[in-house]
């Protein structure tokens, strides 16, 4: 993009009164948009804004379609990350000062408590929200070519997402992070060959103490949100590599300007010489007057995407404002409570694992987890792309509803219907 | 890497080449994972600043005859018959919790685990019966029991 100014000739020095006026251009370049090169500049020069396209398809700014789900986890991630940063200032992860730490917030710390509830509610939210967004993807058929490996990446990104909720939960040290850390290490110690090795490694003990609190503690705050922002950022660029969102194909031309469009794409000058541009995959800024159905992201995505981010923070204000994150009992190594129940989103694993701890615990969700990053390999057929429910997908989408079912049934009973000893009971 | 057949000579570099190519790659390579599981081998701890494994329990003569005492503190169970004496788990070893002493043997409150007296399994999810640690008598007359030692079930130490 152009930046020389035209307006001023450059042998004027110019005047002390445009000082503030300089220093405010040489950061802002560009003033508000008010033409459709300020729009595309916008996007193009401002280092926030560049990973956006200059112009973005009209079906991937329908809210129908994507529900907002992926930037809603994202905006999770952010709001996460700040108020567990701010959290930080306060906790010492020690097992002799993390409790009282965490009395300390709900009674003597400014917004100790809003904070906490914003991060635990938060992180509630992320685990329920990622796991849609897998839904949504896999229901429009977004996994195919050639996003198969982004799909991987998310099934990565969920699993981060379940275990930084895990690591996340031992910190406040009360009975429910003591008991389902043993429960949950004592899994991994299932694990073929080198269970008791990872077992050990992560407890640095033969049993869950401080070495453990430390150990999931700089997990919880370091390790995994690094290796997170990089996958992240690894899931968004392969988003514009392959061409934006996943979409059907008709999506990508005006509705009567099909024959125009078919004569730009096959010309066989096309193929001859190509600049940088011919190596871009799917949709570039296109020179002339090519007919194409696509908007300025400038305000178009920008704005569509400060919705869904006012939307995300004003339901986790509203519901940190209304519920108190729990707060179980000090760690009394001696007495599990009874049933030691993990969050909800473990008691379908929790619910497995009361039959077989090998089987429910490590061989399962194993097995879940192999086939879930195998999909895009295995479901060859390439129809139904961008189109909730295809007929095209029936089969398929019929597979993962039944599995997903499964799986939330198992968290019903894990959550309602079991009782002290894991004994069936009825909630009501 | 195409390789030329009419000209030996070339041949021979473009071998040499190729050779070179592997073995440095596969060097570095190894190197990167060598310098990989070396991080595991810090992350595990040499020496733990956990409970002692070995223990003493006090004297013979606080655990009368007939009695099955829980010492909740090194999660072991106390039996002693007559002039034997045993030590057995009380880590479930389904998932870690610890088990209750009941009348008929053991309960875990977690999963519903149930062990008999000795400790083998009878319900629950349980894979295995809760191991019998070794019991001995030391110079000083205290009992001691080391967890590091599994012994066979059903064997008594003879005071």
């Amino acid at each position: 993009m152009s930046t020389e100014p035209s307006e001023t000739p450059t042998a004027a020095r110019g005047s002390w009164k445009d000082l503030p006026q300089n220093i405010w251009t040489s950061v802002f370049r560009h003033s508000l948009p008010s033409s459709e090169l300020g729009q595309a500049q916008t996007s193009f020069t401002n280092f926030f804004l560049h990973i956006h396209p200059v112009k973005v398809n009209r079906h991937t700014l329908k809210a129908g379609y994507t529900l907002g789900l992926g930037l809603m986890s994202f905006f999770l991630f952010l709001i996460l990350t700040v108020s567990g940063v701010l959290l930080m200032f306060y906790y010492v992860p020690s097992t002799t000062q993390a409790y009282d730490r965490m009395l300390d917030l709900r009674g003597s710390v400014a917004f100790g408590t809003f904070l906490r509830n914003m991060h635990r509610w938060g992180a509630h939210g992320i685990v329920a929200i990622v796991f849609l967004h897998m839904c949504r993807v896999f229901l429009t058929g977004s996994y195919k070519k050639p996003r198969e490996f982004n799909w991987i990446i998310g099934v990565l990104l969920l699993l981060l997402t379940l275990f930084s909720s895990f690591t996340g939960y031992l910190l406040p040290w009360d009975q429910l992070a003591f008991w389902a850390i043993t429960v949950g290490t004592a899994i991994a110690g299932y694990a073929p060959l080198l269970g008791e090795k990872i077992k050990f490694l992560l407890l640095g003990d033969n049993t869950v103490g401080q070495e453990a609190l430390l150990r999931f503690y700089v997990l919880h705050v370091v390790v995994l949100p690094m290796v997170m922002t990089l996958l992240i950022a690894i899931h968004f660029w392969r988003i514009r590599k392959d061409g934006g969102l996943s979409r059907p194909p008709e999506a990508d031309v005006t509705p009567g300007a099909e024959r125009l469009s078919v004569q730009v794409v096959s010309t066989p000058q096309g193929k001859q010489a190509f600049g940088f541009m011919g190596l871009v995959r799917g949709p570039f800024t296109k020179v002339g007057n090519v007919p194409e159905n696509t908007v300025f992201s400038w305000p178009n995505l920008l704005v569509a995407e400060l919705f869904v981010f006012i939307l995300t923070v004003a339901v986790i204000l509203v519901i940190s404002l209304l519920f108190h994150a729990p707060l179980e009992e000090p760690v009394n190594a001696m007495h599990p409570p009874n049933p030691a129940k993990a969050p909800w989103y473990f008691l379908g694993l929790q619910e497995l694992v009361s039959y077989s701890a090998f089987w429910g615990g490590v061989g399962i969700p194993g097995l879940e987890v192999l086939i879930l990053m195998l999909v895009p390999y295995l479901d060859r057929g390439s129809g139904g792309i961008g189109k909730w429910f295809a007929k095209e997908r029936l089969m398929a989408n019929t597979l993962f509803l039944t599995f997903t079912f499964l799986n939330i049934f198992l968290i019903i009973i894990g959550t309602l219907f079991r009782g002290p000893n894991w004994e069936f009971t009825v909630p009501w | 890497m195409n390789v030329s057949h009419t000209d030996a000579g070339k041949k021979g570099t473009t071998e040499r080449r190729s050779f070179l190519t592997w073995l440095s790659s596969t060097a570095l390579a190894g190197s990167a994972v060598i310098s990989a599981l070396a991080n595991f081998v810090f992350l595990k701890p040499r020496a733990t600043y956990g409970a002692p494994s070995r223990f003493s329990i006090g004297r013979p003569d606080q655990f009368p005859s007939g009695a099955r005492i829980a010492i909740e503190t090194r999660r072991i169970c106390i039996a002693r018959e007559g002039n034997q004496v045993a030590a057995i788990s009380t880590t479930c070893t389904h998932l870690g919790c610890i088990v209750g002493v009941a009348d008929t043997g053991f309960a875990c409150p977690c999963h519903g685990s149930r062990y008999d007296q000795d400790g083998n399994v009878t319900g629950g999810p349980a894979p295995k019966a809760l191991p019998w640690y070794q019991v001995k008598l030391a110079p000083n007359g205290d009992l001691e029991v080391d967890t590091n030692v599994e012994i066979k079930a059903g064997t008594y130490y003879n005071l």
